[in-house]
């Protein structure tokens, strides 16, 4: 099978959007990541694909230290993120430099993370609005932008408690696109759904993988990550197992762990 | 028969009956004030248990458990006047010479210059603070509950979009945790309106003062005995207050409810 994706194949030259090196987290005796480096490049979609509890949704968290690496480093558009302290007394060394760069990465939840009490449109123009301090007029205008462009332009004035886990979804989707991200994190977004549901989701990142977005998914979804990745990346037991083009991860496997792994993912 | 009625209208008006209508005024001063105050400390003794340093819970703890078991009558008794003694020996220590100890005669205040009369509205502010110290004790423990009833993930996304501490705490934490809390405060501020009925203690003429002494047999020189003990009618009226009170306190907390689980309470899916 040949890859779907249709833009060019990002080239090695395009400079590092996401550089993550060395990282290594351990949650109490659990040693979850055990130094894993990679670099995302503009433009890239990077999959990453594992058994649960392979430590996918930890090294996510990593990028924009929602968990903070014991050991290791996570470089933004070439800015090392500061960190203070050792092993797991690590932490966050500037407040306002991890602001700056949250406010630049957006992160989509495998449980979608809507704030309940505010609207679909309120949603989308918070951070806009509150940590990026735009001006509302403009981001209004770019909020009900982004939910045409997802699919769920009518639902601005819902709450998210009254829409499907689909359009939930979708609208998370939105609330990420509005701070003009420098790079898109997805965490299984489709995990939550039924499958009538995904569809709707993965057309709508399928869109924003076309459009040249910097990517980082995380997925269960094979078939998913083959059409739409330039990267993929297998984790195991901490460590990367397996990494490269979709056609050479999936088309020419070459670790045992990751066929065995593929073939259970297939009889799913 | 008109006569008669002529003269209640004039009874119910005199000036007693005025200043008694005009003393509901502390009672409710007193319970807005005293439930203002209870969730402010409710919110900080919430903050202090969730914090990250130990000594700060431990206040927060020690607060929440040992002023929930303190009498409300007691603490309305110790407080104010602890207070007062504690600002009239600071003031001393300011004020007092060797001469004007020397001429005071009281063992308390140290020296004359030192008292501090305390009027309707220093009690009315001490018993408000009572109150909110003895109520926000209840209304530590509701908000702490409730924080912890708010979904985590909504928070992490909060911090994961650069939200700082401080938005994610009242842009998200504290504004979603008041569905969770309001059915918990909604009984303290009732047990608030319930313990306004002891301004008296703290020298307040106050309605329930007013209601014992208008109740008393009344003899007028010019009619003669008005009428003989009628207290019960007195304290029957208080009632109906008290009872007005909570209806108008339940419906207001229903609006309060509507508007702030809007979106998290049972909303039908579109
Ligand atoms: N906050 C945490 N505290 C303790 N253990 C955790 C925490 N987060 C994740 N883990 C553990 O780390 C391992 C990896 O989890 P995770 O990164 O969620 O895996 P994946 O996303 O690949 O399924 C699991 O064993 C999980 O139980
Ligand atoms: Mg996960």
């Amino acid at each position: 099978m040949v890859s779907m994706k249709q833009a060019e194949p990002v080239t090695a030259g395009a400079s590092p959007v996401v550089e993550l090196r060395d990282i290594h987290k351990s949650f109490g005796a659990l040693e979850v990541l055990k130094g894993i480096s990679f670099t995302a490049r503009e433009g890239q979609v990077v999959s990453l694909i594992g058994s649960s509890g392979s430590g996918k949704s930890t090294l996510l968290r990593c990028i924009n230290m929602l968990e903070v690496p014991d050991r290791g480093d996570v470089l933004i558009d070439g800015e090392a993120v500061a960190l203070s302290g050792d092993g797991p007394a690590r932490r966050i060394g500037d407040e306002n430099q991890i602001r700056r760069i949250r406010s630049e990465l957006g992160m989509v939840f495998q449980s979608f993370n809507l704030w309940a009490h505010m609207t679909v449109l309120g949603n989308v123009m918070e951070a806009p609005l509150v940590v990026q301090k735009r001006d509302r007029a403009e981001v209004e205008a770019e909020a009900r932008a982004m939910l045409d462009k997802v699919g769920i332009g009518s639902k601005a004035d819902a709450y998210p408690a009254q829409l499907s886990g689909g359009q939930q979804q979708r609208a998370a989707i939105a609330r990420a696109l509005c701070i003009n991200p420098r790079v898109m994190l997805f965490d299984e977004p489709t995990s939550a759904l039924d499958p009538e549901l995904e569809v709707e989701v993965l057309r709508v990142i399928k869109l924003l993988a076309d459009e040249g977005r910097t990517m980082i998914l995380v997925t269960h979804d094979m078939d998913f990550a083959r059409s739409v990745s330039d990267r993929v990346i297998f984790l195991h037991q901490g460590l990367i197992e397996e990494e490269g083009t979709p056609d050479e991860v999936f088309g020419a496997t070459k670790s045992a762990r990751l066929k065995q792994f593929l073939n259970a993912a297939n009889h799913a | 028969m008109f006569e008669d009625l002529a003269f209640w209208v004039s009874y119910i008006t005199n000036g007693k009956h005025l200043t008694w209508y005009a003393s509901f005024q502390f009672t409710i001063y007193a319970a807005l004030l005293g439930g203002a105050l209870a969730v402010i400390f409710g919110l900080t003794g919430a903050t202090l248990k969730n914090s990250r340093f130990a000594v700060l819970r431990l206040i927060g703890t020690i607060y929440s458990s040992i002023v929930r078991g303190v009498p409300d009558v007691l603490f309305f008794l110790f407080f104010p006047l602890a207070f007062e003694q504690a600002v009239e020996w600071f003031v001393a220590t300011q004020v007092c010479t060797p001469e004007s100890i020397a001429a005071q005669t009281s063992p308390w205040p140290p020296c004359r210059e030192a008292n501090w009369f305390l009027g309707t509205t220093e009690y009315l502010l001490l018993a408000s603070v009572s109150l909110g110290l003895v109520y926000g004790a209840f209304a530590t423990n509701v908000i702490h509950g409730a924080m912890r009833a708010v979904p985590a993930g909504q928070l992490e996304a909060a911090r994961a979009y650069g939200m700082s501490a401080s938005q994610v705490l009242w842009r998200v934490h504290i504004r979603q945790m008041w569905v969770y809390a309001l059915p918990g405060l909604s009984n303290v501020w009732m047990l608030i309106v319930k313990a306004t009925s002891l301004l008296s203690l703290l020298q307040i003429a106050d309605i329930v003062l007013w209601a014992d002494r208008l109740g008393a047999p009344n003899f007028l020189p010019t009619v003669g005995l008005v009428h003989d003990d009628w207290r019960w009618r007195y304290y029957l009226v208080l009632f109906l207050f008290y009872i007005l009170v909570t209806w108008l306190s339940e419906r207001a907390f229903e609006a309060i409810m509507r508007r702030a689980g809007r979106g998290i309470l049972s909303e039908v899916p579109a």
